[in-house]
């Protein structure tokens, strides 16, 4: 029999006027069947079916309501469609796999969401949730659960602000660690709003503590978030008390938190720690021996011990049991007091910028022949050039306390006078980064001397105080008081300048009043030159804070009469609402709306670090209404670049967003654009991000090509030209532009400065605005933001080595020493290994000669010079090992590691074998990393920890600083011999000697014998 | 299943009895039975089980869609007759491979032809027209429709109205009556568009009234507007027009944005 089709729904939709409530009833239950095909007649016909639903007399009116809703929907209105669905009450089957369901459950989640989120903005129960609405969610969650959808389930709870039923997925999946890490990354990424997200934290923290075993590492980042020093302290307390393993945790859980760098928090977290309250008289030296190279050390627990002391009348328990003699007890006490003085150490930043330290300094890689050429190419009488070198070269050694380039070149340094000489002297503070203890010993030449006017120029003394800062960024605690003597010593204002500035850097964030009060008096001097560092110096103070001392700020912002002070407070402000994202909406709004172009422009930065890496739409939305039509180009480009600060969460959309801008009329927006581009994708080698840049490289405007310059390298920095061939067409690029007589000086400096963050700190350290927990470092993204300025200050070009972080992995045992450990990591040497050696300039500059057989001789040499000054160091460079010649039967591998290189240089082999003696057994699938290495980000994923060594690391994440639990505890360890810098003071004269000796030797080879050439 | 249909064989029976006697109040209560009735087979529309009694179940309720139509008809009721036309339909259209076609086809198509016409409902009787096969459109009922439309739009309606002679059944003398009607509507709308005034006895003439007294009825119920003095009709032809200015100002102004705009844009 053949089939019979229907073709229209005419029939049925008659039916329904059908006076018999039995056919009524019959037609709507086909139209329901029908409604997906027939819909448009339907639709036609909708008031009927619409009073049909009205109809009270009507028994099936969820049925019609249900068929409304269908007709709804495909009429593409969801609001109608989602109100009948909900009143066709349990009729809507939310498990139905269709696209109409589908459709629907997400409109009435998404207008649930709203509800509920308008509901907890408004604070009042204004907004009622139709109940229907809320069931339809609940059983929608109900059943992802059901389903094993527990991401999904998590996700709805936690847009709907459904705290409850958050909690409910995360404990009835079955991957309760795993449903944790998720909910905490989505609760950073998706919500925006900070005091949902910690409502959202507390709950996580309550579920991590309930578990049989605690996730100590993510609970401390919860409640750090969170603000809670006093649980992270009793939570570390907990750890240090257990076994062995606990305590490797609780260091872990301190390296962790020092890593996000919240300064203000370390400390609370610090004092909340019971004080090491025992006294033994071995506790010192055995103190002491622990951590060899540092006095301060000693230092820190003589008070302490003082303090025992003199608390006789309640002498602790443990003291008592002391006393009394009982050996283990006290012994017991004093390992606890030993670990937790260890764990101070961490959370003070001590142990970590020591280790910071000694890695950037043994792993120093930087190529000095870049720098003199440089040197070379640079007109005497240009003074912004000179002083740009001065960056780059500060820049290039920031952190590794390399100081030669300077020192063999003093000559040539003491062209640079007035602001020149100030910053020159800064740049030291950069290259001594980190170097805690000696810092001030070394710039103590520079320094100036208390009360009288000491011989030195105001620049240079202005400046040894900015370098002070840059070396104690961030842990000022031992610093703080002497740059404060120093402020109010001084009525200079160079000098102050110098001093502002570090006292900001130094006292990041802590809030003091004291030190706001003296820097305030400053500002109030109404000095342009100082004034300017002071409003900056105030926001560094007040970082964070949305302190009502912005208030203040603004006053007197509109009270000077100086741009430089109006500026300077305008970023101040901008810097205490960091983070604060909706809370910070009222000053912007007032800064946005102001008169002055200076304070907009503050106001374009206060977006830019109150919403940092939230890539908040509403910010995003203001800040490209700025971009294009603000009166003042200054705002513009400031909002352009700002947008920068808010996508560095997600680097992919930058250059999707700035598209346009960069192709602007307006320079100063094309200039916004680059840097936007190369905050935001800082440290990414994204391919777009340099598309997008390269044009701007070779833009007509001067400054847009400076922008472009700078901007390129911080995507580039630490990218290998196995990764990314653009680098290597980027560097000579950059060299090109440098050796030009004809390229302006903006551009030139541009290119001084790429080339400088290029290779920064010894090619070991990326820019990350980011920590590796994916949280911001709020010492980095001030940084770039303060460095951001620079097109007014040239000094503060040095804020950007806050946002450098050394790639490294960093594996420590209990004693918080770095074991010899081995690692593998799966790649192409190549891909992430540092970039060759330059040529030495004779090879380049050689007249039409047969160069090859002179330039690998002279790398030869190079080399062979470098592998005696380097035997001591554990560290090996690819190349060396692949010229071992133990394994040749492992061809492939060693084909594709030394590929070109070994055809190269290979004379250079002969040189290098008798050097290198250890052999080492080649993993088959990469290259084996020695601790501590060099990783770089993009390498992380190619990390594999190898089975059946001694030491298992305690956190997953192959970089940064890690634990290592030791398998094998009765073995004697083997340490990595230490290379610190520290040990014997450089900055003194007899002992820096031989260390810069030792430097000195590095760096370049003795150019080849005078030579005739003969054909 | 079959003392189903016998069951409303039955009843359709009775329903014919009743039909035939001209008893409409009754046959009307046996119908709506009739109906409900229908519902319970699965064979019809819109499910189209294939059943075994699949064939009767169908000619039984398309006969009885059929008596349906007529029967609104004789009783005047337009929407009924629309509503059982509907219902109707898809007998003729989607079984035609299942069940023989019906007599009854082609004239209850052309009566639903005509009472398109009748209400006017232009575009809906093209659409039905094009649902037809060329074939189709040759059968005398379908014919006479078409030419009537064709009668109607071209304005000939003393020939629209001499067709109520050679109707093709019997059926259609009740749309015939009712499209003198809407002729005469259309008359007055037109007339109301073109004239200021009309006196009453062109009025009458065009409208073919043949008393007075006819058409000021007709005007007082259809056209409460029309104005009637001194022996003419004013149709309000000042009220419709309304005078549209253009929004200069608006306009201008956005204008001066859109410029303003695209200046600040990149």
């Amino acid at each position: 029999m053949a089939t019979a089709l229907v073709s229209s729904a005419s029939g049925l939709i008659a039916m329904l006027h059908e006076p018999h409530p039995a056919l009524k009833l019959h037609a709507l239950t086909n139209i329901n069947t029908f409604v997906d095909i027939f819909w448009h007649e339907i639709s036609t016909d909708i008031t009927s079916l619409e009073s049909l639903y009205e109809d009270d007399s009507f028994d099936q009116r969820p049925l019609a309501a249900l068929v409304v809703s269908k007709v709804f929907y495909h009429l593409g209105e969801p609001n109608e469609s989602l109100l009948y669905a909900l009143r066709a009450q349990s009729l809507f089957d939310v498990s139905e796999d269709s696209e109409y369901t589908h459709t629907l459950l997400a409109k009435a989640i998404d207008e649930y969401a709203s509800l509920r989120t308008r509901a907890a903005e408004s604070n009042a129960s204004t907004v009622t949730v139709d109940p229907r609405l809320e069931a339809i969610v609940e059983r929608m969650l109900e059943k992802c659960i059901v389903d094993g959808k527990y991401q999904q389930a998590l996700g709805i709870a936690l847009e709907c602000r459904r705290l409850d039923k958050l909690e409910e997925s995360i404990m009835r999946s079955d991957n309760v660690m795993g449903m944790l890490t998720y909910c905490m990354s989505i609760s950073q990424t998706f919500v925006n709003q900070r005091k949902y997200r910690h409502e959202v934290l507390k709950i996580l923290v309550k579920i991590y503590q309930s578990l049989p075993s605690p996730d100590y590492l993510s609970i401390s980042q919860c409640l750090m978030f969170l603000d809670d020093p006093g649980t992270v302290a009793s939570m570390l307390e907990i750890l240090l008390k257990g076994d062995k393993d606990a305590n490797l945790l609780g260091y872990q859980v301190a390296f962790d938190l020092y890593e996000n760098e919240r300064q203000p928090f370390l400390l609370k977290v610090r004092d909340h720690l019971p004080e090491a309250r025992v006294l033994t008289p071995l506790e010192v030296p055995e103190g002491a021996t622990n951590s060899s190279q540092d006095p301060e050390n000693v230092m820190e627990h003589t008070p302490a011990s003082m303090e025992i002391a003199e608390d006789g009348n309640q002498p602790s328990e443990v003291q008592t049991v002391g006393h009394h003699g009982n050996a283990v007890d006290n012994e017991e006490a004093r390992k606890y007091a030993e670990k937790l003085a260890k764990l101070k150490k961490i959370l003070t930043g001590e142990t970590p910028i020591h280790l910071t330290l000694q890695f950037l300094y043994g792993h120093n890689r930087s190529d000095i022949l870049i720098l003199k050429t440089i040197k070379q190419s640079v007109e005497l009488r240009n003074s912004v050039c000179h002083s740009a070198t001065i960056y780059a070269n500060a820049l290039m050694h920031a952190g590794t306390t390399v100081d030669t380039f300077l020192r063999e070149n003093l000559d040539w340094l003491s062209r640079a006078t007035n602001w020149a000489k100030f910053s020159a002297t800064a740049g030291l503070g950069v290259i001594h980064r980190g170097h805690l203890q000696q810092g001030r010993s070394l710039m103590a030449p520079y320094l100036p001397q208390n009360g009288a006017t000491s011989g030195g120029s105001p620049y240079s003394e202005g400046g040894a105080l900015y370098a002070l800062g840059l070396i104690h960024a961030n842990h000022g605690e031992g610093i703080k008081q002497f740059l404060i003597e120093s402020l109010k010593n001084t009525n200079n204002e160079v000098i102050q300048h110098g001093a502002c500035l570090g006292l900001g850097l130094a006292a990041l964030g802590t809030a003091d009043e004291e030190i706001y009060d003296d820097i305030k008096g400053v500002v109030y001097t109404d000095s342009a030159v100082a004034g300017e560092a002071a409003g900056i110096s105030m926001g560094l103070l007040m970082v964070g804070t949305k302190s009502d001392k912005a208030e203040e700020m603004l006053t007197y912002a509109h009270d000077t009469n100086h741009e430089k002070i109006t500026r300077g407070l305008a970023l101040g402000i901008a810097l205490t609402v960091y983070g604060r994202e909706e809370d910070a909406d009222t000053l912007i709004e007032q800064m946005t709306r102001d008169q002055n172009p200076i304070l907009r422009y503050g106001g374009m930065y206060a977006l830019a670090l109150a919403y940092r890496g939230t890539a908040n739409n509403k910010a995003i939305r203001r800040l490209l209404h700025f971009a294009v039509s603000d009166v003042s180009d200054d705002v513009r480009r400031t909002a352009v670049l700002a947008l920068g600060f808010v996508l560095y969460s997600e680097p992919e959309q930058t250059p999707r967003i700035v598209s346009l801008l960069s192709e602007s009329y307006n320079a100063h927006v094309r200039y916004g654009a680059a840097l936007a581009v190369g905050i935001s994708c800082a440290g990414t080698g994204l391919p777009e991000a340099i598309s997008l840049l390269e044009p701007l490289t070779s833009d007509v405007v001067d400054f847009v090509r400076q922008g472009a310059l700078i901007a390129m390298a911080m995507v580039l920095i630490q990218t290998t030209e196995a990764r990314e061939p653009r680098v290597g067409s980027f560097r000579r690029q950059l060299e090109k532009i440098i050796l030009d007589k004809h390229e302006d000086t903006m551009s030139k400096m541009g290119a001084i400065l790429a080339t400088g963050i290029l290779d920064a700190g010894g090619r070991n350290v990326t820019i990350a605005l980011q920590s590796r927990t994916k949280h911001d470092r709020i010492t980095a993204v001030i940084g770039m933001a303060v460095f951001s300025q620079f097109w007014y200050w040239y000094p503060l070009i040095y804020f950007v080595s806050l946002s450098f972080s050394p790639t490294a992995f960093i594996g420590l045992n209990h004693d918080l020493n770095m074991p010899k450990f081995t690692f593998l990591s799966e790649a192409k040497s190549s891909m992430f290994g540092y970039p060759p050696p330059t040529a030495p300039p004779v090879a380049a500059s050689a007249i039409k000669l047969p160069t090859a057989v002179l330039s690998t001789s002279a790398r030869a040499k190079a080399r062979a010079k470098k592998e005696s000054d380097m035997k001591h160091a554990t560290e090996k460079s690819i190349l060396e090992e692949s010229s071992q010649p133990t394994t040749h039967t492992n061809g492939a591998i060693r084909a594709s590691k030394a590929g070109k290189e070994e055809r190269k240089d290979d004379d250079a082999m002969q040189v290098d074998s008798p050097a290198e003696k250890k052999t080492e057994v080649e993993h088959p699938s990469g290259e084996l990393l020695h601790n501590p290495a060099r990783v770089v980000p993009a390498q992380e994923k190619y990390i594999k920890f190898l089975d059946g060594s001694r030491y298992v690391p305690l956190k997953t994440a192959p970089s940064g600083f890690v634990m290592l639990k030791d398998l094998e505890p009765s073995e004697p360890e083997v340490l990595v011999s230490s290379d610190a810098p520290a040990s014997s003071a450089p900055g003194s004269t007899s002992s820096g000697q031989a260390v810069q000796s030792n430097m000195v030797a590095e760096e370049e080879p003795q150019p080849p014998q005078p030579f005739e050439y003969v054909a | 299943m079959d003392s189903k249909i016998a069951q409303t064989q039955a009843l359709f029976e009775k329903f014919k009895g009743a039909y035939a006697k001209k008893d409409f109040e009754t046959s009307c209560t046996l119908l709506s039975q009739l109906k409900v009735k229908l519902t319970e087979f699965q064979s019809l529309p819109p499910l189209f089980r294939q059943t075994s009694t699949a064939v009767a179940e169908l000619q039984l309720a398309r006969s009885i869609f059929e008596h349906a139509v007529v029967l609104s008809i004789m009783t005047e009721d337009q929407e009924a007759f629309e509503r059982h036309f509907l219902q109707l339909k898809p007998y003729y259209s989607d079984t035609r491979s299942v069940i023989p076609p019906s007599a009854e086809e082609y004239p209850i198509l052309g009566l639903n032809l005509l009472r398109l016409l009748v209400q006017n409902r232009i575009a809906e009787f093209h659409t039905e027209l094009e649902l037809l096969s060329p074939a189709t459109l040759e059968n005398p009922c379908i014919k006479y429709a078409v030419e009537l439309e064709q009668s109607f739009m071209e304005g000939a309606y003393n020939r629209v109205l001499s067709a109520r002679q050679s109707v093709p059944h019997e059926t259609y003398e009740y749309f015939m009556d009712l499209l003198a009607k809407t002729v005469r509507d259309e008359i007055a709308g037109c007339s109301e568009k073109v004239y200021d005034y009309l006196s009453l006895s062109d009025a009458k003439k065009m409208l073919m009234f043949s008393t007075d007294q006819e058409l000021l009825t007709y005007a007082e119920e259809e056209h409460p507007d029309w104005e009637i003095s001194k022996g003419c009709i004013y149709f309000q032809r000042a009220k419709e027009t309304v005078h549209r200015e253009i929004p200069s100002l608006p306009l201008i102004n956005q204008t001066l944005g859109y410029a303003r705009e695209l200046e600040r844009i990149v």
